[in-house]
This record gives structure tokens, sequence and C-alpha cells, in this order.
């Protein structure tokens, strides 16, 4: 039983059928072609998948996608606005060294988006709660927090 | 077998309905649970009746006695000031459970039923003497929660019956609560954990109640400790004799995770750590 959820993705509203035995994941990757949101573990694990719905992060790997229906959704394709320069936290990973493959990163960049929405100026010990649930395979973790801290600083002075 | 529909009921009896209608649906709150089980092929429901949009379920009241809904999410207990401040215990669990993003979907009512001998807040609800209320067509039950966890992922739950509620009956203020998980990560189900609340005073324990996670198969109360506890000086030789009693009644096994025997000294270390804490805070 197939059904038309809409939602506001990253500030558009969309339409979309959705099965029932559907993640939001697989409507972001199919038929909406965001394909910026990765899929690792598929359980939860990883965080690849991380996307901010109504003002929290969430795993897409484990969210229905009919319950997608109603909800604002920004996924990293979100986070630029309209023209092609980075936002300040996607400059922070290039400038402190917090990417290299890059799987893991917009689900890094998300769960720092939602962690510095609520509270902008976090400790060290913050920002680790904050990326508890994200893997990474590449950089080591300190330089995802010296990114963080450096988006924190920049977004602060902007504010 | 992949579900067939996906319901969102309004009220508890279009629920009701919905699953008397289909006998092989499952009932899913945040589905953080039941979403790994069902991609794992281990769950396979014919359809599924999503709890979400049940407005009751939502409702949280702190006071004289607080009622947390089932689908209260557990980052939504956690940002609650007057759970944190009545019930310190309670938000210390929440915070240990799962990722940020685990947290903003799983539900109380979801990691309850869920009944996994692991389950956070089961085990410091189970401290603080929670009550659960169950709702079901042929009317409402409360029960200890001490009585919901039957065996391995099972509770005493009927096929058409749902978790709508969360019963506290004390205000903790002015009690002790601590709660200890051990995990591989700092991100992980627990490898043993433990939850104490007690009252004290004169340096014994008025009131006392202790529980445990992943050391049998469902969330331990643990009886023959508190009655070693209660109502005796909290000395150094109490506290001993405590820790050995909580080692030889946890039931813990060996997996993935750890073996029953780092389990079981597991227990009796957080036992004695937890009585050190009670025993400062009460000085
Ligand atoms: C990566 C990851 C990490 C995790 N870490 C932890 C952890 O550290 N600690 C921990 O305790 N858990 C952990 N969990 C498990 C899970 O997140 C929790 O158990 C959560 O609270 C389940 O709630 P839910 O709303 O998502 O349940 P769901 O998955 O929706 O439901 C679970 C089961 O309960 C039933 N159910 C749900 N609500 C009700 C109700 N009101 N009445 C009757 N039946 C109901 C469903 O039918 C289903 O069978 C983790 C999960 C993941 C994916
Ligand atoms: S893909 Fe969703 S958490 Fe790993
Ligand atoms: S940059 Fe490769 S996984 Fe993180």
């Amino acid at each position: 039983m197939t059904q038309i959820v809409s939602f506001v993705l990253n500030g558009a509203p969309v339409q979309v059928p959705a099965d029932p035995h559907q993640r939001l994941i697989d409507l972001l990757r199919g038929p909406l072609h965001q394909t910026g949101t990765k899929e690792g573990c598929g359980q939860g694990e990883c965080g690849a998948c991380t996307v901010i719905i109504d003002g929290r992060p969430v795993n897409a790997c484990l969210y229905p996608a009919p319950e997608a229906d109603g909800t604002t959704i920004t996924t990293i394709e979100g986070l630029g606005g309209d023209n092609t320069e980075l936002s300040t936290i996607q400059r922070a990973f290039v400038e402190c060294g917090g990417i290299q493959c890059g799987y893991c990163t917009p689900g890094m960049i998300l769960s720092t988006k939602a962690l510095l929405d609520r509270r902008p100026d976090p400790t060290e010990a913050e920002i680790r709660q904050g990326l508890a649930g994200n893997l990474c395979r590449c950089t080591g973790y300190v330089q995802i927090i010296e990114s963080v801290k450096w988006a924190a600083e920049r977004l602060r002075d902007k504010s | 077998m992949t579900p067939e529909a996906y319901y969102k009921p309004r009220t508890l009896e279009e629920a009701f309905a919905l699953k008397a209608d289909h006998p092989e649906a499952f009932f899913i709150a945040g589905g953080t649970d039941l979403m790994v089980l069902m991609r794992a092929g281990i769950c396979r429901p014919s359809a599924l009746i999503s709890l979400r949009h049940i407005e009751p379920l939502h409702q949280l009241t702190v006071g004289a006695t607080t009622h947390i809904g089932a689908m209260t999410r557990v980052a939504e207990l956690l940002e609650h000031p007057e759970i944190e401040e009545r019930y310190p215990l309670l938000t210390a669990a929440a915070r240990r459970l799962g990722s940020p993003q685990v947290r903003s979907v799983a539900t109380v009512g979801g990691n309850l039923a869920n009944a996994s001998p692991c389950a956070d807040t089961a085990v410091a609800l189970l401290a603080l003497g929670a009550r659960i209320r169950l709702a079901s067509p042929d009317g409402e039950r409360e029960i200890p929660l001490d009585q919901f966890f039957v065996g391995p992922k099972t509770t005493c739950l009927f096929s058409q019956e749902l978790v709508t509620e969360i019963i506290l009956d004390e205000d903790a203020r002015g009690t002790h609560g601590v709660f200890i998980k051990k995990g591989r990560v700092k991100m992980d189900i627990a490898q043993a954990s433990l939850a104490l609340w007690a009252r004290v005073k004169d340096g014994q324990c008025e009131q006392i109640r202790l529980a445990a996670g992943s050391v049998g198969p469902v969330p331990l109360r643990l009886p023959e400790v508190e009655r070693v506890l209660l109502n005796h000086p909290l000395d150094d030789d109490r506290i001993s004799q405590a820790s050995t009693a909580a080692e030889q009644t946890v039931q813990p096994i060996t997996d993935i995770r750890a073996t029953a025997d780092y389990r079981r000294q597991l227990i009796g270390v957080f036992v004695r750590r937890a009585l050190r804490q009670i025993c400062t805070e009460s000085r």
C-alpha cells in the first residue's frame, strides 16, 4: 500500500510515494536523487545517514519513510544555500583536515549542525557526546573535533 | 514477508481495531529496535501500526505523581528540567542510551516493550519503583514494572495490549540515585549496568531499590541485595556483603560483548561504587 508523503526538504516542499517497508534514506537517495546522505551500516550504528528532522539529528536508515509526512528535513544538500559557497561548518571540515574520503562527512556535518543549533558554545565533552553516533574510518577524531570548534567560533562571531 | 501497509491511527481504539484486523501486524513507536530487526529478517510483520500520532501517548506531566507517556522520546525526557530535578537517576540513564540520533526518536515505551535485558531506562525505572499502565480493547490495568518482564525479550503484554504510560509515585527529591553503565565504547549497549535508589537517614538505608541490566534474561531487580542493606549501618562490611550478594544473585551469560564472569565482577564493583557514592552524599 503505497502512500504519498509530503514534507519540506531543504526549504522546498516535496511529494513522493513511500512504501510501508521503506526508510527515509530510500526516498532521499532514490526518487528524490539527494545522494549526499550516505548509507553505511544501515542499522543506526555509524551515523553516515544522519539528517535533521524537525530540529533533531536522526538516522535516515532507521526512520520509516511514511513518517516523513509533515516534517521538515535538512540534508547536506541544504547547507550551502543558493550559491556554490560552502557553509561555515563545511568549510571548517576542509580547513581543519576533518575530511578525507568524505563518506562520513555529510553525517558528521549534520550532527555538528544539530549540536551547534542548540549549543553554540559547546565544551569538548559536549562535542564528543554530540558526535558519539558518528563513526569515521579515516581522519581520526581529533581533527573532526577541531573542525567543530572552528565552526562554532566562526558561527558565534557571525551572530 | 515485508509489511504491506503502514497505518497511522489517531486514537487507541483505532489502533486496537487495526491490530484485530491484522493479527500479524506490529505496533511501531520510534522504530529504533524494530527497523533493525525487520531489516535483519528477524521480525516479519504483515503490517505496521504506528503509535506516533496517538496524542495521549505523548503526555508528560511531572507532579506528586509523574506520568510519562509511552511515546515520550528519550531526548525529550533528557531535556525536561523537572525530570532532571526530581529523578536525576532517570536522566542519567537516558543520557547513556544510544547516540543523539537514536535518542531523537527512541521512545521510553519502546525501550520497555522491547524487553531487552540491557534496556537503560528500564533499569532506572525499576530502581525508581515505577508502575506502568497498559491498555487493551478489554480495558486498562496497572502493574509494577518488575512484573512486566517475564523472560528473554518477552513481557506480560497480550497481543492487542499497549503500554500507555509509566507512573512514578514518589517525588525522588532528597533521595539518592546512582546509575552506572559500562559498554565497550561510550555509545554501546551495556555490558552491565546498575541503578540504585535509596532514602538514607542516620547512615542507614530506610528504603532502597537496586536493578541491574545485561546480567540476566530481563532487567533485574536485586531484592537479595536490598535485604542485606535495608536498615543497617552503611559501613565497609555491609558494602562488601552487598557487593558479594549482587555477584551471587545475577545470572549473566557470555556473548560477543563480555563474558559472564566479567559481567559478574562488574556488578560487584558497581554496587560497591554506588554505595560509596551515597555514603559520601549523605554525610
Ligand atoms: C544504534 C543503536 C544503539 C542503541 N543503544 C541502546 C542503548 O544504549 N540502550 C538501550 O537501552 N537501548 C539501545 N538501543 C535500542 C533502542 O533504541 C531502544 O530500546 C529504544 O528505546 C526502543 O524504542 P523505539 O520507540 O525505537 O521502539 P520500536 O523499535 O518502535 O519498538 C520496539 C518494540 O516494542 C514494541 N512497542 C513499542 N512501543 C510500544 C508500546 N507503547 N506498547 C507496546 N509495545 C510497544 C514494538 O512493537 C516493538 O516490538 C539502541 C538502538 C540502536 C539502533
Ligand atoms: S547507515 Fe544509518 S547509521 Fe549507519
Ligand atoms: S573521512 Fe573517510 S570515513 Fe570519515
